[in-house]
């Protein structure tokens, strides 16, 4: 079907237009006759429409469709209600067989659930293509409206169609008394005093007030654009991270995936006294404060696993990290996330007693992690011969470890020195205090003297607590990267300020045209068409024009 | 303007198709990295107990055999001497097998093997590493590499016996 396209005033318009660009007359045959007229993009033609389109014109056409992106819009509300249902994949820690557990906790729906990708919603193509579809869409629902809207605007005709007037939500048909011209001029000043600016061509008259309102949706969406591509941006690995490290009291640990490494000081736990609680929760254990007083430490050298060297590691950040304070470095974030009481050895510094001469020797340093092959205590040369971080015996009664934990460490030395046996004495120590654990180092070490591996001259001996550097707790970080957030920020202020710009100022403007000394006027707004038939009567009151603001109300006219 | 009109179709479209496609693209690259038959070894690079940095790569071109392992772990204990057999038996044919302990320290490692009479090249893994590279789950894992570098099966758990061992050295040498 081809319309035609050209206007009675002779003005050429594009295919789609609804009301002529240059003197408003409607071009749509089939408008409904008596109902103000559409005036969305003032009647201009969104800017893909087209007689002939091809296919990248179909994929255009299809996006520029504000019926598509309400669409796509529910489906996206749908999509993100739906991974609501159950508890999202992401948001465990080590969640090793999801597909388990989800059954497991869940039951058959959470099979299902977990099953149908439903536990990574946000992560998964269709949610991801849907958040994409709709960024297309408002990039192009807006192009196409946007340009023609501004077009038609900035170059707006002052003399209108008749019908263009009379079909408008405000309109005024009258006498006016007097000179035409003046009246035009005095009516015009009339509403620059509320701002508005004016253009007349003869005894038309154009007056308009706060355009710049319509150019709000369209902030809103670079705003909304930019929010989204910003979303988006957490999919590239570098710009998002979110896990967690545990970290004993003096350990100093990598964070995965970076060259950073952080080193737990200390972790304070401090509890409301009874006095501090409400009386229902007297007696319970109420943490006031959780603190790990944290380094940062970056890795200057040697950061990739080389075998053969540590890495370099340079203090860079100190922070006492609570809850709502993390460590902040350059985009890294440390926030406490939990703690656990468990006491782990991490360095003591035994003295070696001779319990013959009543000497002792020492002390020598004896680090858990790591510990040093060869020390000396005194004359006496001690050859770490065996360590065992959790002792325990397996099934034949040799003694193994339970774990790679240092929850009950032992270590086996052969001490070589003067007055002792060319092939040295062999003697087991377990520094931890308890009572259980002397009593099994004294058990061994008695078997090791029967065997005629030790003459049993030799003990160990941590005397002060300055000797021993242990963690009382293990604190939980989560590290948390978020390159994207300050973007979000920027995209959501961008799109508040569109919305504002839409929301409380209104684009109204008025016109007239004097024929023959008959007054015919319209005006539109977008919104609050109270206000500007108040306005309108008010300025027709001071030119000499009578009529109540709710006359010039053509909606009810008609009716 | 007119005449830009189409280019700036395309442009965007073209925006679209590169960053949408991005982030779709990434979405299907899910976490779970879980290592199967077929799948390429990850790379690795420890320290020996022998004092040298040995590589994954340096073993390319025969089939290999790695199996992790720890003190503390008694199926890892158990087939020790299982392995010890069998790679007595294969280095001749240019198969190698080679332990990786689970981030124990020296010490204990090199008087377990003493105590237990091992030969065969241990690598030590520091801080877990090389064993969540290799997503292990359950001790002792073991892992039949052919000479392309790629899984070609995975024993979980053990203690492996050496008949189970031997077949699938043989399925590595292409002996049925």
């Amino acid at each position: 079907m081809i319309h035609n396209t050209k206007c009675e005033c002779g003005h050429q318009n594009p295919t789609g237009t609804v009301l002529c660009e240059s003197c408003g007359k409607p071009l749509v045959e089939n408008l409904p006759l008596d109902t103000p007229l559409e005036m969305r993009y003032d009647g201009a033609a969104r800017r893909s429409q087209k007689q002939n389109p091809d296919v990248i014109d179909r994929v255009w056409n299809f996006f520029s469709s504000v019926k598509i992106a309400i669409w796509l819009i529910i489906l996206t509300l749908v999509g993100a209600a739906v991974g609501t249902i159950y508890p999202q994949e992401s948001t465990f820690i080590n969640l090793d067989d999801p597909a388990a557990y989800y059954k497991e906790t869940y039951g058959t729906s959470g099979a299902v659930y977990q099953a149908l990708g439903l536990a990574r919603t946000y992560e998964s193509w269709w949610f991801i293509g849907l958040l994409v579809m709709i960024g297309t869409s408002l990039v192009i629902c807006s192009l196409d409206r946007v340009l023609p809207l501004y077009k038609a605007l900035s170059k707006q005709q002052v003399r209108k169609h008749l019908t263009f007037l009379t079909r408008q939500q405000t309109v005024l048909e009258t006498e006016i008394p007097g000179d035409a011209d003046q009246w035009v001029a005095d009516f015009g000043a009339q509403l620059k005093r509320k701002r508005y600016r004016v253009w007349t061509d003869g005894t038309a008259l154009l007056a308009e007030k706060n355009r710049f309102s319509r150019w709000g949706p369209y902030i809103n969406h670079i705003g909304l654009i930019i929010f989204l591509l910003a979303v988006l941006g957490r999919s590239v690995p570098a710009w998002h991270m979110d896990q967690y490290v545990s970290v004993d009291e003096h350990q100093i640990k990598q964070i995965p995936g970076t060259d950073y490494y952080v080193g737990n000081d200390k972790f304070t736990v401090d509890y409301y006294k009874d006095e501090e609680l409400p009386d229902n929760l007297k007696g319970t254990a109420r943490a006031k404060l959780y603190q790990t007083q944290a380094t940062l430490y970056a890795c200057t050298q040697y950061c990739d696993d080389d075998p053969l060297h540590d890495p370099v590691l340079e203090k860079v950040e100190s922070h006492a990290i609570e809850v709502n304070s993390p460590l902040e470095y350059k985009g890294l974030k440390l926030y406490q996330y939990n703690f656990e009481e468990k006491i782990r050895l991490i360095e003591v510094k035994p003295m070696l007693v001779d319990a013959v001469s009543g000497k002792s020797y020492g002390p020598f340093d004896l680090k858990m992690n790591d510990p040093a092959e060869i020390s000396q205590a005194g004359p006496y040369t001690l050859k770490l011969n065996d360590v065992y971080p959790d002792f325990g015996l397996d099934e034949e009664g040799r003694p193994m470890t339970k774990s790679r934990d240092f929850n009950n460490p032992a270590f086996v030395f052969l001490v070589t020195g003067p007055d002792l046996d060319s092939k040295g004495e062999l003697y087991i120590y377990f520094p931890m205090p308890s009572a259980a654990d002397k009593g099994v180092q004294q058990q061994i070490n008695d078997s090791f003297k029967k065997l005629g591996s030790n003459s049993g001259r030799f003990n160990f001996e941590v005397g002060k607590m300055e000797n021993v550097t242990f963690s009382q707790f293990t604190t939980f970080l989560n590290v948390r990267v978020d390159r994207a957030m300050p973007y979000v920020w920027v995209g959501a202020a961008i799109s508040m300020i569109g919305l504002v710009m839409g929301f409380y100022w209104h684009h109204r403007r008025i016109w007239l045209r004097v024929d023959g000394g008959r007054l015919t006027l319209g005006a539109h707004t977008n919104k609050n068409t109270y206000g500007i038939r108040n306005e309108t009567a008010a300025a027709l009151a001071k030119t000499g024009v009578d009529v109540d603001p709710k006359a010039l109300d053509n909606r009810r006219n008609t009716q | 303007m007119k005449r830009y009109r189409k280019p700036i179709q395309y442009i965007i479209l073209a925006v679209v198709l590169l960053v949408g496609g991005y982030a779709i693209g990434q979405s299907f690259l899910t976490p779970n990295k879980a290592l199967k038959p077929g799948s390429e070894a990850p790379a690795f690079e420890l320290l020996g107990l022998d004092g040298q940095a040995h590589a994954l790569d340096s073993y390319k071109g025969k089939p290999l055999v790695v199996n992790f392992w720890g003190t503390f772990c008694p199926p890892c204990r158990n087939e020790m001497p299982a392995l010890q057999a069998q790679y007595d038996k294969w280095k001749e044919n240019g198969v190698q097998l080679i332990g990786i302990n689970l981030s124990e320290d020296r010490v204990s490692v090199n008087s377990f093997l003493r105590s237990y009479g091992i030969d065969f090249p241990v690598l030590l893994d520091k801080n877990k590493k090389t064993e969540r590279k290799y997503g292990l789950k359950e001790y002792p894992t073991t892992f039949f590499i052919s000479a392309d570098g790629k899984i070609q099966d995975i024993v979980i758990g053990g203690p492996m016996s050496e008949e189970t061992i031997e077949s699938r050295i043989a399925l590595l040498l292409g002996k049925d």
